[in-house]
């Protein structure tokens, strides 16, 4: 059965009260980035899942899961 | 460490780097009509010497746009952000669309070549025009898709 890596960046972006660009910089990438994560269209390498995680003070399983599709 | 103004500056540089590369596409192809449609360039007139040159250095331009990400005259910190994950990801999809391309116009003059005569640089321009065009409209659109908001 196919998998897909959810993730609840936006969300947990909007409880912390930032913009894609606040992120962005806090990550060190761009806005497009954190937008094409956000939007499930890009997956990020493990580097990026580390450093969202540590820049919204959170755990990588806390932004990211897998889904049954 | 990038600064605030250098994350404005890749942004809007990477929003106007998505806009022109299907745009060079329509150029770089609209010039290989005008080689193909005119006189014959085998010819030796300078004026052929010229056009074959212009095609050379465009796609030699291009390629490296492609190959570098562009922002050549920015700092080290902007063409960084330029070309961040996602955007090394939308190339190297790019390249691989390009590849195909590339091909399919090799298996496309394999074909022709078996009715009529093509020339070695005849060829190349095609096998070139077909694999770069295909590379900038992919990553053109891929980077386009990526900017939108959503």
């Amino acid at each position: 059965m196919a998998e897909r890596l959810a993730n609840r960046l936006r969300e947990l972006r909007a409880e912390r009260e930032l913009t894609q660009a606040a992120l962005a910089e806090l990550v060190g990438v761009t806005r497009k980035t954190i937008n094409t994560v956000e939007n499930e269209v890009f997956v990020p390498s493990t580097t990026l899942a580390l450093k969202l995680a540590r820049a919204l003070g959170c755990s990588v399983e806390t932004i990211f899961s897998l889904e049954q599709e | 460490m990038p600064t605030a103004a250098d994350y404005e500056t890749a942004e809007r540089l990477g929003r106007k780097r998505a806009r022109m590369l299907p745009f060079f596409a329509i150029i770089f192809l609209t010039q290989q009509a005008s080689y193909f449609s005119g006189p014959d360039v085998n010819a030796g007139r300078p004026v052929d010497h010229i056009r074959i040159a212009a095609w050379l250095a465009m796609s030699v331009v291009l390629l490296l746009v492609l190959a570098t990400g562009g922002g050549w005259f920015r700092s080290r910190e902007v063409r960084a952000l330029m070309n961040d994950e996602v955007t090394r990801v939308h190339r190297a999809d790019a390249f691989r669309i390009g590849f195909f391309a590339a091909m399919i116009a090799c298996i496309g003059v394999y074909l022709l070549g078996l009715f009529e005569p093509i020339g070695g640089r005849e060829t190349v321009h095609l096998v070139m025009s077909c694999g770069i065009a295909a590379v900038l409209v992919r990553f053109g659109m891929l980077e386009r898709r990526a900017h939108q908001d959503g």
